[in-house]
Parts: C-alpha cells; sequence; structure tokens
C-alpha cells in the first residue's frame, strides 16, 4: 500500500518544478519587493563611498580609497569568495553523497564528528597556518578558505540525505528503482533544502573568512581594513568594514534567493 | 626547535594566554545569555517584534568579524574593549534567536493548564515556559560558545587577549623559527578549549533539562 502514495511524493517535486514555477510565479507585488534588499544594500555602499571621497582625505587615505582600487580589491573578494565556494561544493557535495552510500553508511557517525572537531578550528588559526607552512598569496588563502568551508559543507551533505524518510528510499526500490535512480529522483530532492542552506551558510562563512585572507596577501576587502589600521587611517578602515559587511548581506542575499529558485517547489 | 620542545618552554605564556582566552569567552558568552534572554523574553508574546528580533539577529550575523571588530576600533580603541563587546554581540545573536524559538515553541495547552491550576505570570515562566524552552537556549549558547572562541582568535587583531596572540605572532615571524610552532600551538588551543567547553554543555545540558523532557 505504500508504494502508489510513496512514488506520488517521489514524482511531485520534479513535476512541480515545471508546473508552480508558472503559475505561482511569484505575484508582481513580491517580485519587486525581493529587489529592494539588495538596491538598498547597493545604495549603502554607494552612498558610503559618495560620502567618504568628499571628505576631505588627506594623499594616503585617498590613494587607498580611489575607486578603481576599491572596486579591484571588491572584485578580489569576490572572486575568494566564488572560487572557494565552488570549489567546497565540488568536493563536499559528491563526497557527501558517496559516505552517505550504504557501503559507507557506518563511517557517517565518524565522519561526522570529525568533522565537529574541525569545526571548531578558528578560521584565523587555518588561514595563517597554511600561510606558514605554504607561503602566502591568493592560491594560499583560497586552500584555506576551501580547507576552512569543506567540513561544514560535508556535513550539511550528509545530515541532509540522513533525515530522508528511510521509508520512502525503501518504497521507492519496492517500486524498482535502481539505487541511483533513488538518489536522483527521491532522495537528492528531498535533501535539496537542506543543502541548498548548507550552500548560502558557504557563501556567507566564505565572505566573513575571505576577509582574513587579507592577513595572508589573499587580498580582497580585508585590505582596507588592514591599510586602515596600519596607516590609522579611518575612513579607510571604516570604508573596509562597511564594504565587507553590506557584501556580505549582498551575497547572503543572492544565496537566500538561489536556494529558493534551485529547490524543488513540492515540499 | 619541534612543537613539544615549544609548548614546554613557554609553558607559562601559554597557560595565561589559554586562560585568557576561556576567561574571556566564558564572561561574554554569560553576559550574552542575560541580555539574550531578557531580548527574548521582551519579544516573544509579539509575533511581529519575535520576526524583527530574529531577522535582525540572522542579518547581524552574516556580517563578517573582522568587519565588526574593525567598526569598534573607531568607538572603543584597541585592546579588550572591542573584543569584548564584539564577542557578546555575536554571542547574542544564536542566543536571542534559539530563545525567541524555544518560548515560542511551547505547546499553549501546557500554558493555558498551568493558568488553569492557579498559576501567575512570573510562576507559569519560570516554573513552565522558560524549563520548557531551556534545551533549545542551551544549544543557542553551545553555538554562541563556539562562534565566540573563533572569534575570541580573530580579537587579538585588535589587540585583544586570549590565543590568537599565538597565531598573529605566527604570521608575524612567517618564515621564522618558531612561526609554525606559535601558530599550531594557538590554533590547537582554540581547538582543544572548544571541545572542553562542548564537552561541559552536554554535562549542563544532562543536568539542567528537565526531567520530563528528556530524550
Amino acid at each position: 500500500m505504500t508504494g502508489p502514495p510513496a512514488e506520488d511524493t517521489a514524482r511531485e517535486p520534479g513535476v512541480a518544478t515545471g508546473r508552480s514555477r508558472e503559475s505561482l510565479h511569484t505575484p508582481t507585488g513580491r517580485s519587486w519587493r525581493a529587489l529592494i534588499q539588495p538596491a538598498v544594500i547597493v545604495a549603502a555602499g554607494a552612498a558610503w563611498l559618495a560620502y567618504v571621497e568628499n571628505s576631505g582625505l588627506d594623499s594616503i587615505a585617498r590613494r587607498s580609497l580611489a575607486l578603481d582600487y576599491v572596486a579591484r580589491k571588491t572584485w578580489q573578494h569576490v572572486e575568494l569568495t566564488l572560487v572557494s565556494t565552488l570549489v567546497v561544493l565540488a568536493v563536499a557535495l559528491p563526497l557527501g553523497v558517496l559516505l552517505s552510500r550504504r557501503r559507507f553508511r557506518r563511517a557517517t557517525p565518524l565522519v561526522l564528528a570529525v568533522a565537529n572537531i574541525g569545526q571548531s578550528a578558528p578560521a584565523i588559526g587555518v588561514v595563517v597556518l597554511l600561510a606558514v607552512l605554504w607561503g602566502i598569496g591568493f592560491w594560499t588563502a583560497i586552500v584555506a578558505l576551501v580547507a576552512y568551508g569543506i567540513l561544514p559543507a560535508l556535513r550539511n551533505t550528509m545530515v541532509g540525505l540522513q533525515q530522508v524518510d528511510p521509508s520512502l528510499t525503501d518504497a521507492a526500490r519496492g517500486i524498482g528503482m535502481s539505487a541511483p535512480a533513488v538518489l536522483r529522483r527521491v532522495e537528492l530532492p528531498l535533501a535539496a533544502p537542506v543543502i541548498l542552506a548548507g550552500i548560502r551558510t558557504t557563501l556567507v562563512l566564505m565572505v566573513g573568512t575571505a576577509s582574513i585572507a587579507s592577513f595572508i596577501s589573499g587580498g580582497g576587502l580585508g585590505d582596507l581594513v588592514t591599510t586602515g589600521v596600519a596607516t590609522q587611517r579611518t575612513p579607510v578602515l571604516l570604508t573596509g568594514c562597511v564594504l565587507i559587511a553590506l557584501l556580505a548581506l549582498l551575497i547572503d542575499w543572492i544565496g537566500g534567493v538561489a536556494s529558493r529558485v534551485l529547490g524543488p517547489k513540492g515540499l | 626547535m619541534n612543537f613539544w620542545e615549544y609548548l614546554r618552554s613557554r609553558e607559562e605564556l601559554l597557560t595565561f594566554e589559554t586562560w585568557q582566552h576561556a576567561s574571556m569567552v566564558f564572561q561574554c558568552v554569560v553576559a550574552a545569555l542575560v541580555i539574550g534572554v531578557a531580548i527574548g523574553l521582551l519579544v516573544y508574546r509579539s509575533p511581529r517584534l519575535s520576526a524583527v528580533a530574529t531577522g535582525a539577529a540572522g542579518a547581524a550575523f552574516t556580517i563578517p568579524s573582522l568587519a565588526l571588530l574593525g567598526l569598534l576600533i573607531t568607538p572603543l580603541g584597541l585592546g579588550v574593549a572591542p573584543s569584548v563587546v564584539a564577542l557578546t554581540l555575536y554571542s547574542l545573536l544564536p542566543i536571542v534567536r534559539n530563545t525567541v524559538v524555544g518560548l515560542t515553541g511551547v505547546d499553549r495547552t501546557l500554558v493555558d493548564a498551568a493558568r488553569g491550576i492557579g498559576m501567575g505570570r512570573a510562576r507559569i515562566l519560570l516554573r513552565v515556559e522558560l524549563p520548557l524552552a531551556w534545551p533549545v537556549i542551551l544549544t543557542g549558547v553551545r553555538v554562541a560558545t563556539q562562534l565566540a572562541m573563533g572569534i575570541g582568535a580573530i580579537a587579538a587583531y585588535v589587540s585583544g587577549p586570549g590565543l590568537g596572540e599565538q597565531i598573529f605572532s605566527g604570521l608575524g615571524r612567517l618564515g621564522g623559527a618558531n612561526s609554525v610552532n606559535m601558530t599550531l600551538a594557538g590554533t590547537l588551543g582554540v581547538i582543544v578549549l572548544a571541545l572542553l567547553f562542548d564537552a561541559c554543555f552536554v554535562l549542563i545540558g544532562r543536568l539542567t533539562t528537565p526531567r520530563g523532557i528528556r530524550a
């Protein structure tokens, strides 16, 4: 008796993806409201820059706050964030799926325990340790960010797959689905909300940690903070902090939108 | 000098910095617990205020710690003050969120029943709502502690106390004799502290969860 309803549940996300996007396509009232947040964030950044550029800077501060320099640092920050997030996901998602297969399932508690311990490592420690061992620069920063971000993402994927009701996967096997089909059509769609939330968390984590990358010459907006502190130029320091915070909020918003758009609609 | 020799030669300094780190995190989390639960109690009865509080906590959570520490240098200068304020603020976020979630998650029928047997507002809060919400609040405190451990290490950048000092000394002596040892000592020290604190929370959770809702 569990066969047919389970099949419905299994198929629902796939079917609903196509249909509900059209019919429920967010009403205009809400779709423009969703754009308020990024607009406010960008406007706040522009307003801050306009204010700071016209606040009578001395030559040192002006050099660190030249618009093309600030733009380059912002872009570096985005690069650090995106590259590290992509690498983290490219490693953590398949690895998480692999480790939650039956053959490796006994290792799950062990992996989760290791992930928990790894998560208590301080970001700054991981970043500096890699720089001390490997030398400084952009790619060391990427490696450090990946090392820091991979365990939470792995953990998230595994927890997401773990909380899929086993009776649903059993039912899917029962109606004759092959193991890959069960994974693709039942487990992954049902685990998607948790996994997508994990992607958003990874993005936010990487934006924050990328600001530490400037300590090891990885570039990014952290450079404005360290320059500001080193040269005792408060406007430079504040600009760095404000832009990092705004970028983090913007990327969190993008992550939120992505998880809504990519998530299966039947859940 | 290998790592063990380094640890032995700096035993006194390392013990002091570890103690400083633990004490800073502990005090900030306790302060955050008091403030956070107070905020939670103020807002949880109004769905609107609850949404505002959890929303604001979530947004503040995305702001990277380096940015907040930097912003605090301007009004507070360098040293203990910006570190403590930043740590307390970050610890507040999960505690406020979990307090609100925990308190609003309490079954209304239980509150009604408590009122039915003649309990007053304060007694309902102390005897029914807070005990039932406590495991959720405690989880928030646990998250806050983990967070404060890591941010406490970054606080050394604004001359804050604790093990971050070792990490930044290691960075400053990049390529020098003890840079690896210093960074490793700071990083491992924070990991060990975080695990010890976490073990304490498991114990506290066992001891303070009301018997009726113990898993």
